[in-house]
């Protein structure tokens, strides 16, 4: 949440003197993980985003599938299949519009990171609660 | 540990940076580049130093901790190698459209300062091609930023892999 809030801070607060001062310091910090094109960037406003359409539509699908598996989500044990399956929608937009096949578009970047940083997120999170699941047996033995 | 199991996330870490620092490639892997460095690099563990499967939580966890923090000495290797080469770099050459941008709204004096900082930066760069208030800002940035993502494909690289092997 505080990551997502981060690259949308100066979009949502354009006026704050914080956001203002601090933008150098994060345009740098997010610039470390994502290309920031512009042509590949959501306008919010009249501010950009600090990351591009693909990388917003990754870290959104992490935060929403999170506030989801707080409710809905029970147990985590799914194949490696889903992995496959979330990965090769972007990985074809990522080929086709390199390749010019097809026109790049935000929106299919952002569908296609959003799809993919939700299962991601959901297969970090199973690493985490499995951990705990297999030292519980090694507390009581 | 083993002084072996630091040469899979090295050689990541090392990968990771060489393609953080190419422009094109960037563009293609994004915030992937990381996380997929230290995904490979529990791989290489495996291979070379036949680690036992499945992977141990802290194990992987370190070892995607140490590719992003090998991936931030050296990219901040590359960027202070290529700005002492160049006297330039992306931060010179975006510092005035910052500039305006932000005199837009007229904070008076935290803005004055601030710029007057990122001003001198600048000017050390152009002159002596180094700043060391830049390379303790990038390698900062660079050491948080690439902890969390190394420790995260670590994290997705322990389900990957030990779900490999339930299979």
């Amino acid at each position: 949440m505080v990551w997502c809030f981060g690259f949308s801070f100066e979009s949502l607060f354009p006026n704050s003197s914080l956001a203002i001062v601090s933008y150098p310091i994060l345009k740098h910090a997010y610039g470390e993980v994502c290309h920031q094109l512009p042509s590949k960037t959501f306008l919010i406003g009249s501010q950009k985003l600090l990351v591009c359409a693909r990388c917003t539509g990754i870290y959104l699908g992490a935060l929403l599938i999170s506030f989801f598996s707080l409710f809905f989500i029970k147990k985590l044990n799914f194949g490696i299949k889903l992995l496959y399956i979330s990965l090769a929608p972007m990985l074809i937009d990522v080929i086709f519009s390199t390749l010019n096949i097809y026109k790049y578009s935000k929106l299919i970047a952002f569908g296609t990171g959003i799809f993919f940083g939700s299962i991601v997120f959901v297969y970090i999170l199973a690493a985490i609660e499995n951990n705990f699941i297999d030292k519980k047996p090694e507390k009581n033995g | 540990m083993d002084s072996k199991h630091y040469l899979p996330p090295l050689v990541c870490g090392f990968g990771a940076a060489v393609l953080t620092t190419i422009p094109g490639v960037k563009s293609l892997g994004c915030c992937l580049i990381v996380p997929l460095a230290a995904i490979l690099s529990l791989f290489l563990d495996h291979k070379i130093n036949k680690t036992e499967l499945p992977f141990r939580f802290k194990n992987a966890m370190f070892l995607g901790l140490l590719t992003g923090i090998f991936a931030t000495f050296f990219s901040t290797f590359f960027d202070v190698l290529m700005t002492y080469i160049l006297h330039t770099n992306e931060f010179v050459q975006t510092l005035p459209q910052t500039e305006e941008l932000v005199r837009q709204y007229k904070l008076g004096v935290l803005l004055n300062q601030t710029m007057g900082m990122l001003k001198q930066m600048s000017k050390d760069i152009q002159q002596n091609g180094f700043s060391l208030f830049y390379i303790a800002g990038i390698f900062f940035s660079n050491f948080i930023i690439n902890s969390i993502f190394g420790t995260l494909g670590g994290l997705l690289g322990l389900s990957f892999i030990n779900k490999k092997v339930k299979k």
